[in-house]
């Protein structure tokens, strides 16, 4: 009987969070705390050049002088800076090397997640599978990027960060902190400060990327943060798609996560990022540990006709504090954003965008799905702004939050401030519970409650499934599942 | 930090500024660089409020003074009455505070015509009023706010309502150098039913602020709401709406509507429709618009032979008309209707 099976296993797998295993590797560790000298320590181990130190440096300078905000509609105990590990690593050699040389327990640990590094791997599946590239990061170092030379003979760069400084330092010094700048937000320069490693990617004029790129991002050691941070730069023309992914072990103690991502479009490019967060949230039921997901990204589509689009699907993190932004200077620029947002348990998630709208005949559009269950809380923050030049600029807003429970909130905060007569925003906003007239529609033609509510769900958070890459979809729709188990009954 | 506080103390620092979130768009601190005189007490022989001569009877605020009988504010069970309330802010360059309680036991019935008149450049006024709603009362505040364009002038009611109880505002003004109409209600649900409009026509360098609170509290409680506004030259439009639905406030219906026309390049208008929900059972939704006048319907008038200036003010006339229309007194409502039609702007 493979139908029961198969509802067996699902049944199984929505147990619990599923990627809360922990990896056993060496690891070296700076020591713990935050100082000038961990912040030169993590520069060494980079191999980095003396301009990249003085960067960091000065961003710890501007970190100490300034306050952690607390605006969110989030609460936490707050955070002892100086009891965490900035840098860990698995004791490997620097840089770049070949998948015989990493260890087999973070192989072993990919595998397990279902990330193909092996580049045969990604074709195993069906024939005619699209590629993707990956490069994964494992704590506060990148083990490894797949497809490097297929990408590099269309002149496509993706590598880690560190890779990047040291090989395209002057792409790095031309982008780096140019849209998020280091004293942007207390996280961000913390950041700034004792950055690891992340993805970064150039797309050449007119180049279409021939493949997704992906980064994969897993925290695996004990009391430390991952601060990784991203670039990626799309010039004259060319056509990116990055997907980015993250898990985290189940620990009775918070981390943080504090990246940056920073975007850029020039004339003609168009970059889509897509997120998929899972990181580890906490226990359900006591709300211990779990991550503090604290990021800034923010592209600048600094070329006429740029656009850049922002889809993320937000199941994991105790703390979810993020707007991924975007500031459209370019003439008829485009900023999209879509978002499904899902707290349960203890979960408190702050999330939304910015549209900034600087240039001429801009546009912009958000779709935000907020679904709070359990006793979490589930805010969506955005701003949508427009310049005095920004002259024919046009947004068009629909947030939509489900509540299921009584227990849970859900909040609508956006900030609309029009400066010119000649842009058009709209915003609509519901809030509502699943409809007791469709659950009852649904379980009359013999699904359980638990298959109703999903089914219901994913119709909800449809619009913005299908802004998904294929690979992301299918894996979203079954964190969607995942994460809303035994938020009803 | 608010406005009286400062005036009270004597205390710039008390003055909120636009650090202060609920105060973002509306900065009185970089605004106002010293506190005035308080202001000095005057004679209350005025010509007639813009209400005329509506209603029964009469309270008069000068300078932030009662002239009359401050019961008028107090209804026993099962009054009904109609009353203006004016306050007047007379000399230039001063500054003053009040605060009035308005009191109705159950079942009775007030329609309050308010009104703050500023006759004289540069002063700063505080008014603050204190409302309680017993079973079955009912409120209907029309509130029309002619400031001076060099006035700075703040202005928040409390509303408390008992079950069953029914309050029903609209906020008109044209707004001033900075003011601030704000209206926060605590709503126990339980069948009380609310309603709060309000429309802004601002123009020159002109700035108004409209800003709600609603607090659910029990189940069963509806709030509605409609804001309009129309900002040309280099006005400035605030909205900011919060409603709130607290735990267990189930079978809530709270329905929030902010639209803005900018009628010229250098118009301004912020929005923050506010949403904070902690019940499941409820039914919220806001809907929210900023843009221009519809070309189309500029055209489509125009091409009936309606120049151009005529149409656009026709336009805007009957865009703010909705909130008006929406008025339950009769004499309030042609007032308004009246002042839309003077103060057309763009």
């Amino acid at each position: 009987m493979p139908a029961v099976k198969k509802t067996v296993d699902s049944v199984e797998a929505l147990e619990r969070y599923q990627h809360g295993f922990i990896t056993s590797v060496d690891q070296e560790f700076a020591p713990k705390g935050l100082s000038a000298d961990i912040v030169r320590f993590i520069s060494a181990k980079k191999q980095e050049p003396e301009w990249m130190l003085e960067w960091r440096l000065a961003a710890y300078e501007r970190w100490l002088a300034m306050d952690e905000p607390d605006w969110a509609k989030v609460n936490y105990p707050r955070i002892d800076y100086q009891d965490s590990y900035y840098y860990a690593a698995p004791k490997e050699k620097i840089g770049p090397m070949s998948l015989d040389e990493v260890d087999p327990e973070i192989l072993a640990t990919y595998a397990k997640l279902g990330i193909p590094l092996r580049e045969q791997e990604v074709l195993a599946g069906v024939q005619g599978a699209p590629k993707y590239a990956v490069d994964a990061v494992f704590d506060s170092v990148s083990v490894v990027t797949t497809f490097k030379k297929e990408l590099a003979a269309v002149g496509v760069i993706f590598c880690s960060f560190s890779e990047a400084v040291r090989e395209h330092p002057e792409l790095v010094k031309k982008y780096l902190g140019t849209v998020v700048p280091a004293s942007d937000n207390y996280f961000a320069c913390l950041n700034s400060a004792v950055f690891s490693d992340g993805s970064f990617v150039y797309v050449p004029p007119g180049v279409r990327c021939p493949m997704e790129l992906s980064t994969y991002f897993r925290i695996n050691a004990a009391e430390s943060g991952q601060f990784e941070r991203t670039l990626i730069i799309a010039d004259e023309g060319a056509y990116v798609s990055y997907l980015e992914g993250c898990t985290a072990p189940m620990r009775d103690e918070n981390q943080l996560h504090a990246a940056v991502v920073e975007l850029v479009t020039l004339d003609d490019a168009e970059i889509k990022y897509s997120t998929v967060q899972n990181w580890y949230p906490g226990d359900p039921e006591t709300g211990k540990g779990g991550i503090y997901n604290f990021v800034t990204k923010r592209a600048d589509c600094r070329g006429d006709r740029s656009k850049v689009s922002w889809t993320q699907v937000e199941t994991g993190s105790a703390i979810t504090w993020k707007y991924p932004s975007c500031v459209l200077r370019g003439k008829d620029s485009v900023g999209e954003f879509y978002s499904i947002a899902i707290t349960n348990g203890r979960q408190q998630a702050d999330t939304g965008t910015k549209m900034i709208h600087l240039g001429e005949g801009t546009r912009s559009r958000i779709i935000s799905k907020g679904i709070s269950a359990g006793r979490s809380s589930n805010t969506y923050r955005g701003l949508v702004s427009a310049h005095p030049k920004a002259k024919g600029a046009r947004n068009f807003t629909q947030c939509d939050s489900l509540l299921i429970g009584k227990t849970c909130a859900a909040h609508t905060v956006p900030y609309i401030e029009a400066r010119n007569g000649q842009s058009v925003f709209e915003h609509e906003a519901t809030t509502t519970r699943l409809s007791d007239d469709q659950l009852f529609y649904v379980m009359q033609r013999g699904l359980s409650q638990e298959e109703a509510v999903q089914l219901l769900v994913n119709g909800f958070v449809k619009d913005v499934l299908q802004e998904l890459p294929m690979e992301f979809a299918v894996e979203a729709q079954k964190l969607v599942a995942i994460s809303l188990e035994g938020s009803v009954g | 930090m608010t406005l009286s506080l400062a005036l009270e103390a004597r205390d710039l620092s008390q003055l909120p500024s636009r650090r202060d979130e609920d105060w973002r768009w509306t900065d009185l601190r970089g605004l106002i660089r010293e506190l005035p005189a308080p202001s000095p007490e005057v004679s209350a022989d005025l010509s007639p409020g813009p209400f005329g001569d509506e209603g029964q009877a009469e309270l008069l605020v000068v300078n932030g003074r009662v002239w009359g009988d401050v019961g008028l504010l107090t209804l026993a069970e099962g009054e009904a009455r109609v009353v203006r309330l004016r306050f007047v802010s007379a000399t230039a360059a001063t500054g003053h505070g009040i605060k009035l309680a308005v009191s109705l036991a159950p079942g009775a019935h007030l329609t309050l015509l308010e009104s703050y008149e500023g006759q004289a450049p540069d002063y700063l006024a505080d008014a603050a009023l204190n409302v309680r709603l017993e079973t079955g009362a009912r409120l209907e505040r029309i509130v029309l706010a002619s400031d001076h364009a060099e006035g700075v002038s703040v202005s928040t009611a409390s509303v408390s309502l008992a079950p069953g109880a029914g309050f029903a505002q609209t906020v008109l003004t044209d707004g001033a150098r900075r003011q601030r109409l704000e209206t926060r209600v605590e709503h126990p649900g339980q069948s009380a039913a609310v309603r709060m409009d309000g429309a802004y026509l601002i123009a020159d360098r002109r700035h108004a602020d409209l800003t709600t609170a609603v607090n659910h509290a029990g189940t069963d409680g509806t709030t509605d709401q409609l804001v309009k506004g129309v900002v040309a030259d280099q006005g400035r439009g605030v909205f900011q709406g919060r409603i709130t639905v607290s735990p267990g406030a189930d079978r809530t219906d709270a329905r929030m509507g902010h639209h803005a026309l900018l009628l010229s390049d250098r118009a301004e208008v912020n929005a923050k429709p506010e949403l904070l929900i902690f019940a499941d059972d409820v039914a919220c939704a806001h809907g929210n618009t900023v843009g221009a006048l519809d070309e189309d319907a500029l055209f489509y008038a125009q091409q009936r032979g309606i120049p151009e200036a005529e149409a656009r003010a026709m336009l805007t006339e009957a865009f703010i008309g909705e909130v008006i229309d929406r008025i339950v007194h009769d004499g309030a409502r042609e007032v308004a209707r009246a002042w839309a039609a003077k103060r057309r702007v763009g």
